[in-house]
């Protein structure tokens, strides 16, 4: 059964009025005959109503800075702020030097009720020495929870000394819980202090290597970077900086000698993309790296900017190898997969990524949408200027940058700028509802009763998301994939990436497990004995 | 005995706890039809909502109430009362838990006042509302899971006519322990009220269609009548009085409160069956008496395997106090007992039983992993506690048996079976199990690096230990 605005309709009629009010503008049909269908995003979730959503400190110290592996990432509250945050998100680092590897410490300063009547500052300032004793990092960060705005401390002062008294860079973030609606105000945050405090304080002022590139929004899940990086690297590219998969203070600092920065989440980084280009004059590419065809568009859209006969070249002939290699597999798999439906409700642009990899086994996505993203996630860049900044965006500085004026040099000049703007997509993003079929549902923040409630109108064959939803989903008797942590496995990016995931969808698929639901005697007798006749036989 | 306060060190590194509403939530499952808000901001709910589904495989809704930075300033009363509505229409729960967090604990909200109000307004005068501040920084999940058992009571028992039933309160313990308790209660033929009681609602077995609060949990009828029922068993040795429900239940309506240790290892369930023999005057059934004799054998048939076992227990007080019986009755002799939380009872209750051990063993309490490992370095050869602990694996070489809360690096945390005889004996044949497959995995390797290579482990990373240290000795 599909879902049309009667049914949509009758749904949002069990909500109480004003909370019907506030979902409706959350929720489209796509309708592409339509001239523009406006979603609401980055509004407050209502409260009481069970959300997906994470707080500032969960997008900035879990999302953004967690995965630089180089550096301590000093929580600064009480405990269970950073014990919730340790070890849960599958960002994969490895390094050469094992002792500059963090990335399985929890360091918190564990608040208790004496600091938050006098204050944290002096315990943070005696961490601060500690850390620098035990760990010896090249950084550190530190990351405020909820009450640390409330009583005041003042971070950025004390890591100022700090790092005056240390002599590394020690940045501060005051990405308390509160603020703003839900992680993405926290990735604002942490992207506004990378570019102040990290990147361009490294010396370079040249690539070492040619054709080099930034990735950026690109958190190594399950290995999900190392792939691209081995296609990349193949093709000829240097990679100067991951943000921040298996990334590093080390690396980020030099980011500045990048000519070209690749987005792969448009979501948690597009500040960052965006002030490189006005204060070095480097564009950036929005790029997709889920998805044999994504990937390949990417790939192609990246030589097509360096402009390089020879990079052309060598792009076509890996991805001719690698197609020959993986589509032969993932035809085995699209058999079993072809001709079911999908949800896909994930972070701030997996929801859109993964579509155009399940279109390719076969499966159509009927309900898509983003925890925490933006209007332009779903509608695209140009709608930014009619987004009207509320109180809860306003919280969140923005930073202003300006030309460097050392460093700044055009990349492209504007005439080729924007030509190739009308090819690929240069300093744009076009979002994800464009690419949705007509009928299908998008749905910002999707709650636990929208969930339930869209599962028993569309009964998708396989719903992505993530775990607070999946058991609910399993528990329905439909499979999940969580395109959070990836249930474990991974990578599902690039070539490579894409043969693991058909593999892992077909799984759900074809598992015995569910054909033992119903038992026999709830469809059959339950003796399959005969009766006899006259009587009942003696079984 | 000696002690040693070290907390000189300021970071806690890898930490061994959660924070409270954390173990509140959990207690609030266990009771039938019931939903809990979380008064604060919305991520403190979504990671304890993401970090309870991990470990038990289940959904776990929890609302919260979403204050932001308004709210944080001009209160949150609207929130909470929005959340409340928003929460009751969808759910219709049959009793509401509503915990703190840090943010509305430091704002000072007084969420007895809203609540009230808020039913007052909406005409859902006879709603039970059980509200418990349970600021993160206030303690760590084992003292917000004893606390708002307390406020549950307090708040939802009544002075009855005298019954015969005897309550039963346990602590964090799996759902698959809660199911054999109860099975043993039954056996013996006990008229029980067991609290929390989350043993379906946290594992639910597969059934359609899907229900949006679980059955099962234990019925507000049931916790009225405990104020006037026989008897109280507690598995709440280490429990301090102001967070004791079974004090209080003692306290205010005279019952009396039996404090016992979680019925892990011969000893300890031993306890337990005569506690219930007395209390009933009936007398141990067969099964149980057979059970019993089992885990005997199973301990005989082990002996000489779990001779080799040193081990490291962290987790819980009242847990581990009885792993650590598990492991003293077994010669599988604690070197390392932790836990994050500070709890000065633990500490008196291990220095008697630890006394009678051959080995010195170091008892940490409001402690982290880091501290831990220092600890166990070249001393344990067995970990045993939550998934946390794999760190004790990877960096030390220490294999880890799985048990107590959260398991998240392996499935089935919640399917754990550790309690009675029939526990125990399962519980002991994965300690054992695990000395022996790691034995016949590393017993080259380990004798060739010690005798030819010659080797010896590096230094890393260590400076102060956090949390208290006590060194127990053999008297
Ligand atoms: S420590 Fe406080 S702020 Fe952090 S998760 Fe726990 S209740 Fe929330
Ligand atoms: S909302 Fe605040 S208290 Fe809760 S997890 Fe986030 S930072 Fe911590």
């Amino acid at each position: 059964m599909a879902v049309n605005e009667k049914v949509l309709e009758e749904l949002l009629n069990r909500y109480p009025a004003k909370v019907k009010r506030n979902r409706k503008k959350h929720i489209i049909i796509k309708d592409a005959a339509l001239a523009r269908q406006e979603i609401e995003a980055n509004t407050r979730t209502i409260p009481g109503i069970i959300t997906n959503r994470g707080c500032a400190f969960a997008g900035c110290k879990g999302v953004v800075l967690g995965p630089l592996k180089d550096v301590v990432h000093i929580v600064h509250g009480p405990i269970g702020c950073a014990y919730y945050t340790w070890g849960t998100r599958r960002n994969k680092a490895k390094s050469e030097d094992p002792t500059k590897n963090f990335i399985n410490y929890c360091v918190s300063t564990d608040m208790q009720e004496s600091d938050i009547v006098f204050g944290g500052e002096k315990k943070l300032a005696r961490m601060i020495d500690e850390v620098m004793e035990i760990f010896k990092p090249n950084c550190i960060t530190i990351s405020a929870t909820c009450p640390v705005g409330l009583i005041g401390d003042d971070l950025q002062a004390v890591a100022k000394a700090a790092q005056e008294k240390h002599g590394v860079p020690i940045l501060a973030f005051n990405c308390e819980g509160y603020k703003g609606v839900s992680q993405s105000a926290g990735h604002h945050i942490a992207n506004n202090g990378l570019m102040e405090g990290i990147i361009g304080q490294g010396d370079w002022e040249e690539a070492p290597g040619k054709y080099p590139i930034n990735i950026l929004g690109e958190y190594n899940i399950g290995g999900d970077s190392w792939e691209v990086e081995r296609i990349l690297k193949e093709i000829g590219y240097t990679v100067i900086a991951v943000m921040t998969g298996d990334g590093s203070y080390e690396e980020l600092k030099n980011a500045h000698v990048a000519e070209l920065n690749l987005v792969q989440c448009h979501r948690s980084i597009n500040y960052i993309a965006e002030m490189l280009e006005i204060k070095y004059g480097t564009p950036w590419l929005k790029v997709n790296f889920i998805g044999i065809q994504a990937t390949i568009d990417s790939l192609r859209n990246m030589a097509l900017y360096f402009g390089d006969p020879a990079l052309i070249q060598k792009t076509e002939e890996v991805i001719a190898r690698e197609l020959a290699r993986v589509e032969p597999i993932i035809e085995q798999y699209k058999k079993i997969c072809q001709g079911k439906t999908a949800f896909c409700f994930v972070g701030g642009s997996r929801g859109h990524h993964y579509q155009g990899l399940f279109a390719e086994l076969g499966i159509e996505t009927v309900l898509a949408g983003y925890e925490f993203a933006h209007r332009d996630d779903y509608e695209g860049r140009a709608v930014i200027p009619e987004i009207k900044p509320d109180a809860d965006t306003k919280n969140i500085p923005d930073l202003h940058v300006t030309p460097d004026e050392r460093r700044f040099r055009l990349k492209l000049s504007p005439e080729r700028m924007e030509e190739l703007k009308k090819k690929i997509p240069l300093s744009d993003y076009k979002g994800m509802n464009i690419e949705m079929k007509d009928g299908s549902v998008i749905v910002d923040d999707l709650n636990h009763f929208e969930t339930e409630e869209f599962i028993r109108l569309l009964k998708p064959d396989i719903f992505s998301s993530g775990i607070k939803d999946k058991y609910v989903v399993q528990k329905m008797g439909i499979p999940s994939k969580q395109l959070h942590s990836y249930d474990y496995s991974g990578p599902y990016a690039g070539f490579n990436g894409a043969v693991k995931f058909a593999e892992d969808i077909t799984m759900a698929f074809v598992s015995p497990t569910w054909n033992f639901i119903t038992p026999p005697w709830k469809n059959k007798p339950l003796l399959e004995g005969i009766v006899a006749e006259g009587g009942c036989s003696e079984c | 005995m000696g002690k040693k306060h070290t907390s000189c060190r300021n970071v806690n590194e890898n930490p061994c706890n959660m924070c409270m509403p954390m173990g509140g939530i959990l207690a609030f499952k266990g009771l039938e039809q019931s939903m809990v808000m979380l008064h604060g901001s919305q991520g403190c709910a979504t990671y304890m909502r993401r970090h309870m589904a991990e470990h038990f495989n289940e959904p776990i809704d929890v609302a919260s109430s979403s204050l932001n930075e308004k709210g944080t300033i001009y209160g949150g009363e609207k929130n909470l009362k929005q959340g409340l509505d928003n929460m009751i229409k969808a759910y219709r729960p049959g009793v509401i838990g509503i915990l703190t967090t840090c943010l509305a604990e430091t704002i000072g909200e007084d969420i007895d006042r809203i609540s009230q109000e808020y039913l007052r307004e909406k005409g859902y005068g006879d709603l039970p509302v059980v509200t418990v501040n349970s600021p993160g920084y206030g303690g760590t999940h084992t003292e917000g899971y004893w606390l708002t058992l307390r406020r549950i009571v307090a708040r939802l028992a009544q002075k009855t006519g005298a019954n015969s039933k005897i309550n039963v309160i346990i602590p964090n313990l799996s759902p698959a322990d809660i199911r054999e308790i109860k099975r043993i209660l039954q056996l013996m033929r006990v008229d029980y009220i067991l609290l929390p009681d989350y043993s379906d609602t946290l594992d639910r077995p597969y059934q359609k269609p899907y229900r949006k609060i679980p059955e099962g949990g234990t019925k507000l009828a049931d916790i009225a009548a405990m104020g006037g029922a026989a008897a109280t068993i507690q598995f709440g040795l280490t429990v301090d009085e102001s967070m004791s429900p079974g004090h209080y239940l003692e306290s205010r309506f005279g019952v009396p409160l039996y404090n016992l240790p979680v019925p892990m290892g011969v000893e300890n369930t031993d306890m337990f069956m005569n506690m219930l023999m007395k209390l009933t005057g009936n007398p141990l059934p067969a099964c149980l008496e057979q059970e019993r004799g089992r885990l005997l054998d199973c301990m005989i048939d082990s002996h000489k395997y779990n001779a080799r076992g040193r081990s490291v227990i962290f987790g819980e007080p009242d847990n581990i106090y009885g792993v650590a019986k598990i492991c003293l009755e077994n010669g599988i002799y604690p070197v390392v007992v932790a836990t994050g939380s500070k709890n000065p009872l633990l500490v008196k209750l291990l220095a008697e039983k630890l006394a009678h051990s051959p080995l010195r063993c170091t008892v940490l309490t409001g402690t982290d992993f880091t501290t831990i490992r220092k600890q166990s370095r070249g001393k344990a050869n067995i970990a045993i506690g939550s998934s946390d602990g794999r760190f004790l694996t990877e960096k030390e070489g220490i294999p880890l048996v799985r048990y107590g809360f959260p398991i998240h690096d392996r499935t089935g945390g919640q399917r754990l079976l550790s309690v009675g005889y029939a526990g125990t004996t399962q519980f002991l044949d994965r300690i054992t199990n695990t000395l022996l497959e790691h034995k016949h995995k590393h017993y080259r390797k380990s004798m060739y690096e010690m005798f030819y290579l010659n080797n010896q482990p590096v230094e890393e990373f260590f400076l102060e230990s956090s949390g208290e240290q006590h060194d127990v000795f053999m008297q």
